[in-house]
């Protein structure tokens, strides 16, 4: 595995993450703080154009060129790790650190841009490596996996169906650094494992996009229902679905009672991200943390149960440990 | 017996896709083999007409109708053709350097004009987000999404969250540097067919 930092980490601030589902946000803060992962936001950051990139509206040069400027701001910040909460966010950037190392002649073109606008700027060849300074969070969670354990305070009902949906700009676009498996994408599963939780595994259309498809949501909108609808159907037993990317998160959060209408269907999925889950599973605050009260599908949190449960059985845990180091 | 065209004089497509700045050094379209394999995993493909093995196939014969042709617009670029490609050629990368190029020579799809919101957003306030021109059909498929949007602010300091913008100069840094590359000038251009 690719080695991943635990330090000097830029979390890279995503629009879709600001804008629908910012208690992402609020959860990743949390769950680093609480794992002693040193990161810093900077707010001079730009986002990294990735949906009117995708949208055909952003030409390569102008998304490298944002992309360049973001990696200058990273480095003088002494934060070059760039840690993003969204897969999109994830694949422009090491898109454009690998074009800015392999292709000089627009790396001069966006450093004589930076010198003719009179902005203090450069990319230096290989300042960003593509793959030892760009990660999903769900890595920087992932290496952490063991430690995360010990901190979980919540327990939930053993009867709650989990399944994961495997962001596709995390685990097709650079298939080689994706951890935990590309055909058969395994990182959330292992995630929602480390919080004393199981998930379904594998089920038919676990690796089928979330269908938004950029352009296609606004302008092919049956297409696009078509492929989500799909997924949604084949997901019908399962109460949460947990999320990676913003976009994706989304696709099913905000159109799932849209489907449910247009199919004749009655879904009960509820939609969470990652950090999410692991931010409540610590205790973390609903309202003042992890942020539900953004979502479009209510999530029930009186599936959760067993706090007061969970709570006695450590402090009998720790009285059982003070008995046996008295006798010792 | 096939006739192999030696008019060099012109750059073959499948040579304007390798050499597009999108393309990755590896791309491995002259490797194609055909197999469809792409295509079965397509969602555009279950779905609509577009057929990623048929537009790869049309670029290695040349066939260069095919930056015009409709379907290629149904392309969700969602990797996955790319992502079991046996000879590391990537359908989706070559369907973004078509579409790349008929922009170049006006002629996207129409509805294009439409994301062009996508950029003056940008180019105002330096963040992407939802497209302004698809704020009313969003207020209309999601129940409460505006509302939620008027609580936004309040919310994200419930959740001691900074500002969404950059600060004022950093837009303005951002603006300059994408005028410089002739990002606006695109945008405008993009905008200006706007017929509607």
């Amino acid at each position: 595995m690719k080695p991943i930092p635990d330090k000097n980490i830029l979390l890279f601030k995503s629009c879709l993450i600001s804008t629908e589902y910012p208690g992402v946000e609020s959860s990743t803060k949390y769950v680093f703080d609480k794992l002693g992962i040193e990161y810093t936001i900077d707010h001079d950051q730009s986002c990294c154009t990735g949906l009117g990139h995708y949208s055909d509206v952003f030409d390569q040069e102008s998304t490298t060129l944002i992309a360049a400027r973001n990696f200058d701001i990273a480095i003088k910040n002494n934060h070059p790790n760039i840690v993003t909460m969204c897969a999109t966010c994830y694949a422009i950037n090491k898109k454009a650190a690998k074009l800015l190392n392999n292709n000089e002649k627009i790396r001069e073109e966006i450093n004589t841009v930076f010198k003719e606008c009179y902005v203090d700027r450069k990319y230096e060849v290989d300042s960003i490596d593509p793959t030892e300074n760009i990660f999903h969070v769900v890595e920087i969670i992932y290496n952490k996996k063991d430690k995360l354990k010990d901190l979980i305070k919540i327990e939930l009902s053993d009867d709650l169906k989990i399944a994961t949906h495997h962001a596709c700009h995390y685990c097709k676009v650079f298939y080689n650094d994706t951890i935990g498996g590309v055909r058969d994408p395994n990182i959330l599963d292992k995630l929602v494992e480390s919080c004393n939780l199981k998930t379904v595994g594998w089920f038919n259309e676990k690796r089928t996009t979330c269908g938004a498809g950029f352009r296609q949501r606004f302008v092919n909108k049956d297409l696009s229902m078509k492929v989500s609808s799909e997924k949604l159907i084949s997901l019908k037993d399962v109460d949460i679905l947990i999320h990676m990317c913003p976009n994706c998160h989304m696709q099913f959060d905000r159109y799932q009672p849209y489907i449910a209408k247009k199919t004749d269907n009655t879904f009960k999925t509820m939609h969470i991200n990652i950090m999410q889950l692991i931010a409540m599973m610590m205790g973390a605050d609903i309202e003042k943390v992890v942020g539900l009260q953004t979502h479009t599908i209510p999530v029930n949190i009186k599936a959760i149960k067993n706090e007061d449960k969970w709570k006695k059985i450590n402090k009998a845990k720790e009285k059982l440990e003070r008995k046996k180091d008295k006798k010792l | 017996m096939k006739v192999i065209n030696l008019d060099e004089t012109r750059e073959k497509l499948s040579n304007k896709v390798l050499n597009n700045i999108k393309a990755s050094h590896d791309l491995g379209l002259l490797r194609c083999v055909q197999c469809g394999m792409c295509t079965s995993v397509c969602p555009g493909a279950k779905h609509s007409n577009y057929n990623p093995r048929y537009m790869v196939e049309k670029v290695l014969e040349n066939d260069e109708k095919i930056i015009e042709n409709k379907d290629i617009w149904n392309c969700f670029y969602c990797y996955t053709c790319h992502s079991v490609c046996a000879v590391g050629n990537s359908p989706c990368e070559v369907n973004q350097i078509l579409r790349q190029i008929a922009i170049d020579n006006g002629k996207e799809d129409e509805k294009l004009k439409y994301f062009a919101s996508y950029g003056e957003t940008f180019l105002d306030i330096g963040i992407g987000g939802m497209p302004k021109s698809f704020f009313m059909t969003l207020h209309e498929d999601i129940e409460g999404w505006l509302d939620f949007k008027a609580e936004l602010e309040e919310i994200r300091k419930e959740l001691s969250l900074g500002p969404i913008q950059m600060p004022q100069e950093s837009i303005e840094e951002v603006r300059k540097l994408l005028n410089k590359m002739n990002f606006d000038k695109r945008v405008k251009r993009l905008k200006k067919e706007e017929k509607e």
